[in-house]
């Protein structure tokens, strides 16, 4: 059956099967600096935000979290660390190469056994409803086809009283700090990324995609439209990223 | 070749129709008889994605439906 959906792949509106396409080519090529290009891109500070949203989260032991698009383990490993006895995470990504580079580095770094792979897609996850703690998604509902979608399976998942956490970049208030982040994302992030990671067009889409990511007040409407109470936005650095928190009740 | 955790697959089902999976060991797939599509298991890595999965034959669908899902 044709369809006529689409969605913007950074500033370029392509059609929605041809989206997932390119994104999964963006992270197949970034896969294996993709921790470093963050480190070098924000200057570390993607790190503190990390480290925030497992403050909000505080991790229990015993709880089971979904940590989706998690691709590198980041999020996964703080979570483990943080909640202690008993607690477990499943990272799941639609890329398996950046499933590969996360259980690799694990590997190395002696990561416990609370940790399991799954390939799967935010849209269409595998996993069963109402069965996990906590749902986490770092720096991935922006590069997801159908945000509507995604938001909708996070909510089916969550067991009834489990909670609903999303760090990623959001929309900067002040003009003088936005002028300076555009001039630094536009002219500095692709260059970076042609240095570092040999490929200037996936962090040009990085810059991009940031953009166009619903505004704080947008995304707390879609996740209530999919179902989540409670919702609230903490901008965090002055914007340039934000934690989204919300509940299945 | 690495197992694929049985806490992992006590909560996993197909991405399309959210209903139950066969595990099949030997041939390291996760099938799905309402989907009638087997998802492949890399390296210990279930592949969820319908794009990855393989359909299933006649004999596979009716032997999954002879059987009683686990």
């Amino acid at each position: 059956m044709e369809t006529k959906e689409t969605a913007d792949f950074g500033y370029r509106r392509v059609p929605a099967a041809e989206h997932t396409r390119l994104v999964h080519g963006v992270f197949d090529r970034v896969a294996r600096r993709y921790d470093l290009m963050n480190d070098l891109m924000s200057g570390g500070i993607h790190r503190l935000w990390k480290a925030q949203l497992i403050e909000r989260l505080g991790p229990r032991p015993g709880q089971l979290l979904l940590d989706v698009a998690g691709g590198t383990g980041d999020i996964a490993r703080r979570f483990v660390a943080r909640a202690g006895g008993g607690a477990r995470v499943i990272v799941c990504d639609i890329n398996h190469r950046m499933l590969e580079v996360g259980r690799a580095r694990g590997l190395d770094a002696g990561d416990s056994k609370a940790i399991r792979w799954l390939c799967g897609d935010a849209e269409a996850l595998p996993v069963a409803d109402a069965s996990v703690d906590v749902y986490t998604i770092a720096f991935g509902l922006r590069n997801v086809t159908r945000i509507p979608a995604a938001l909708a399976e996070a909510w089916r998942v969550l067991k009834p009283g489990g909670r609903f956490l999303c760090l990623e970049f959001s929309n900067v208030e002040m003009p003088l700090l936005r002028r300076v982040y555009d001039l630094y994302s536009f002219a500095v992030v692709p260059r970076l990324g042609a240095a570092v990671a040999q490929d200037r067009d996936a962090y040009q889409y990085l810059v991009e995609s940031i953009r166009r990511f619903p505004r704080r007040g947008r995304l707390a409407a879609l996740m209530r439209q999919a179902g989540f109470d409670q919702i609230t936005a903490r901008p965090l650095s002055g914007g340039i990223a934000a934690i989204h928190s919300g509940w299945r009740l | 070749m690495p197992e694929v955790d049985p806490q992992l697959l006590d909560i996993l089902v197909c991405p399309l129709t959210k209903g139950p999976l066969v595990y099949d060991r030997a041939a390291q797939e996760l099938l799905s008889a309402e989907a009638g599509l087997a998802y492949p298991i890399r390296d210990g890595i279930p592949i969820m994605l319908a794009d990855e999965a393989r359909p299933l034959r006649d004999e596979e669908k009716a032997r999954l439906k002879a059987k009683p899902q686990s």
